[in-house]
């Protein structure tokens, strides 16, 4: 038997869980993209300082899964910097270093799928290298990285779940709170799904629409 | 056979090269090129592939920096590799991107910008890197699409035009920033063969309004139209030079007479006309 009550009875546990994934999803999606595009970029330069930098950057975030990250902001860096850190911080950084780290490698793909041809015409011009990427290369670029990008979003909104391990009390972590006192895991985790299915078929939905919009301007 | 009047013996180089070399890693691909263009003058490229051709041209306009040598527009050095620099080469990026906005270069694939219309292709140029006026921008460059006979296109986007107005785009949009010189790499090359003679024609007549022009094209009749001098280039070295009746017509080098061999077969049936004129 599924009982419905559990649900609305804690709903308002439920409706602050959601609020704070919304909240880690649309903080760690935005810092994400600008730690994306400056890492991204600087790998584009020609530096090999900053090349290197950045490819150890991605390197490192695209490898540890993103738990161990959480757990390591959270209980291991404060012990090496010698300093606390909070909860809301240590997830918001977490999950901001690993979106950017997949944000700069679609970034960086889609600067490298334009062809060479138009960095040779608006180098003739006289652009420069900020130019560019401004006027020329990323206003193509970012035509085909909306659709990764999208993709990556929604996983990125997936992953605020891992926060609940270091007990940020996202949606997740609200839920496992009613079921260890309700004792209807069966409700109460069905209800996790159905409200991640409800929030994500959409995006899903319209990042296909996109990837179709995107493919017809080429 | 000069397409303009008078290029004269008495207008300054507008364009020097001295003693340039490039390398590819360890590979030379250009040996030591000299050469000097007029202010008017039109100088065609011939040479096989991988002579070369688009090597020079490039290191005109800085496209690639060359190993050794120097490069001089209108006066002004824009490139003297000093091998004593520690860099090997010593231009300041700033002046290098004044000195490329000196050079109009069209290319055998367009390379128009995809996202812009026929006429923001044109007036990228000068709004983005002379910070032009836009409105002032924008009647020069509708003018200049209309001498390239693109007045009803300045609206369209790139993918909605044939390669030959493409390649006009790209003539209008280079000569927007008022170049000294034009270059040309095979520009013609990539397009259907009914739509070679409009882009051509937009040429001669820029040819005859008294532009600087090199141009690197395999067309040899062409050449022989529009050229005050041919320059056979041969792995990386420059073997020939000469006006076009010489060295399309009477070549002297073993590889030059096997390379406009092709030319010859039509051209020795035109000699008579040709050198009667
Ligand atoms: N970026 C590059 N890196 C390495 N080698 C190159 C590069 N560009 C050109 N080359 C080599 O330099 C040589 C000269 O090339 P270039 O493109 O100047 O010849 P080309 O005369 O223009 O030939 P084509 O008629 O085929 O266009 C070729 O052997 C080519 O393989
Ligand atoms: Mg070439």
């Amino acid at each position: 038997m599924f009982h419905f009550d559990v649900i609305t009875q804690n709903w308002p546990l439920f409706w602050a869980g959601l609020q704070v994934t919304l909240f880690y999803s649309a903080i760690s999606i935005s810092a994400g993209l600008v730690i994306g595009l400056v890492v991204g970029l600087i790998q584009l330069t020609g530096s090999r300082t900053l090349t290197i930098i950045g490819r150890v950057y991605v390197e490192i975030f695209r490898n540890i899964p993103l738990l161990v990250i959480l757990l390591w902001i959270y209980y291991a860096f404060p012990i090496f910097a010698g300093l606390s850190i909070t909860k809301f911080w240590a997830g918001f950084a977490g999950l901001s270093l690993y979106a950017g780290a997949f944000y700069a490698e679609i970034l960086r793909a889609g600067v490298q799928s334009i062809d060479r041809g138009q960095t040779d015409a608006s180098t003739a011009l006289g652009m420069t290298y900020g130019q560019r990427m401004r006027r020329v290369i990323l206003p193509q670029a970012f035509r085909r990285m909306i659709p990764p990008l999208a993709g990556q979003s929604i996983i990125q909104i997936k992953n605020t779940t891992l926060m609940s391990m270091i007990t940020v009390p996202d949606l997740l972590y609200q839920a496992s709170y009613v079921s260890s006192f309700t004792y209807r895991p069966m409700e109460v985790y069905t209800m996790v799904g159905a409200m991640f299915l409800v929030l994500l078929v959409p995006l899903t939905l319209l990042s296909r629409r996109l990837e179709k919009v995107s493919e017809r301007v080429k | 056979m000069s397409v303009h009047p008078n290029p004269g013996p008495a207008a300054g180089p507008l364009l020097k090269v001295e003693a340039l070399r490039l390398k590819f890693g360890t590979r030379e691909v250009l040996k030591g090129v000299d050469l000097t263009v007029r202010k008017g003058e039109v100088v065609v490229l011939i040479g096989a592939s991988g002579s070369g051709k688009t090597s020079l041209l490039r290191c005109v306009n800085l496209l690639n920096l060359p190993s050794h040598g120097k490069i001089t527009i209108g006066g002004e050095a824009i490139y003297s590799a000093n091998p004593a620099a520690r860099d090997g080469n010593g231009v300041p990026l700033a002046t290098v991107n004044r000195i490329r906005a000196q050079t109009g270069m069209v290319f055998q694939q367009f390379n128009l910008f995809p996202h812009m219309t026929a006429l923001e292709n044109v007036m990228e140029g000068p709004v983005t890197v002379k910070k032009a006026n836009r409105d002032a921008t924008r009647r020069e460059a509708l003018d200049l699409l209309a001498q390239m006979g693109l007045a009803d296109h300045v609206g369209k986007y790139p993918r909605q035009l044939s390669g030959g107005q493409q390649q006009r785009v790209a003539i209008a949009r280079a000569m927007a920033m008022h170049p000294q010189v034009m270059l040309f790499d095979e520009p013609t090359s990539a397009l259907d063969p009914e739509l070679v003679g409009e882009v051509m024609k937009a040429m001669l007549d820029l040819a005859r309004s008294g532009m600087t022009m090199l141009i690197v094209t395999h067309e040899l009749g062409f050449a022989f139209e529009i050229a005050d001098r041919v320059i056979f280039l041969d792995e990386g070295q420059i073997v020939e030079d000469g006006p076009p009746r010489d060295v399309l017509l009477r070549p002297t080098h073993p590889r030059l007479k096997s390379f406009v061999g092709r030319f010859h077969e039509t051209a020795d049936l035109l000699r008579p006309f040709l050198e009667g004129s």
